[in-house]
């Protein structure tokens, strides 16, 4: 199935399927390519960052962010 | 010539311009501590060299202004050597700063710092095939401890520029460097 990064549950597993192709370069310093692993470390409420773990190491993104990046789950 | 430390924040690079210069610069266990840049001097092999820590940057696209000053700084200093401070245990999103600098031409020697976390991580890097990779001198370091400093201050002599092309090669391919 497919969702949003953003709409990802809290510990749920996913690998990233698009990603806006503006944001590409912004997020691929940061560990974040088509193809990658990703799981939900962390929500915070009211619109708050999100928290992913990506290759064992934790990066946030905005909820802006996140809401441009489609992911694959179970 | 000139050394420039880069790599991504919080990885260390103020640790190693006080090691390598016997500077006190502000080191503090948060991310985007330098923000400016500070300049030193080292001695390499009986030569006074200067060294420059650069503000931390994710990648050369500029995002904000530490990684404005850090590709502007990389502009304005053709002819040095670039010192990769990578985290051992984030190795990949290093290894993608460390290309994109490699790709510009510069020669470079990546530094595979935090080896101990690394290590408690349980993480494992083959120092030798990532050599032969890159086609870089690639050194494991400590720098809260010094371990690994000798090594990589003997080998900055060694960085020369590799092409890219070269990297993807000894990948194994397009294909196979983009799975891996």
């Amino acid at each position: 199935m497919e969702k949003k990064l953003s709409e990802m549950d809290f510990d749920e597993e996913g690998t990233v399927k698009e990603i806006e192709e503006n944001l590409k370069k912004q997020v691929a310093g940061m560990g974040i390519r088509e193809g990658k692993n990703v799981r939900m470390a962390t929500k915070q409420p009211i619109k708050g960052p999100v928290v992913v773990e990506v290759d064992k190491s934790f990066t946030s993104l905005g909820l802006g962010i996140a809401d441009k990046i489609v992911v694959e789950v179970e | 010539m000139k050394i420039l430390l880069m790599g991504h924040p919080n990885v260390g690079k103020s640790v190693f311009f006080n090691r390598l210069t016997g500077a006190k610069v502000l080191e503090s266990n948060y991310p985007g501590t330098t923000v400016d840049f500070m300049k030193g001097w080292m001695r390499l092999e009986g030569e006074d060299v200067e060294l420059i820590d650069v503000p931390g940057a994710f990648s050369l696209e500029p995002k904000d202004r530490a990684e404005e000053v850090a590709v502007k700084m990389l502009a304005e200093n053709k002819d040095s050597v670039i010192v990769c401070v990578l985290d051992a245990s984030k190795i990949e999103r290093g290894l993608y700063l460390a290309l994109e600098i490699i790709e510009k031409g510069y020669p470079a020697v990546v530094a595979l710092n935090m080896w101990d976390v690394a290590e408690d991580k349980n993480i494992r890097i083959d120092v030798e095939k990532l050599e032969r990779i890159l086609g870089v001198p690639v050194v494991p370091t400590t720098a809260i401890s010094g371990e690994g400093f000798k090594e990589l201050v003997s080998k900055i002599k060694e960085a020369a520029p590799v092409k890219i092309e070269k990297i993807i090669e000894s990948a194994g391919g397009r294909e196979s460097a983009a799975v891996s």
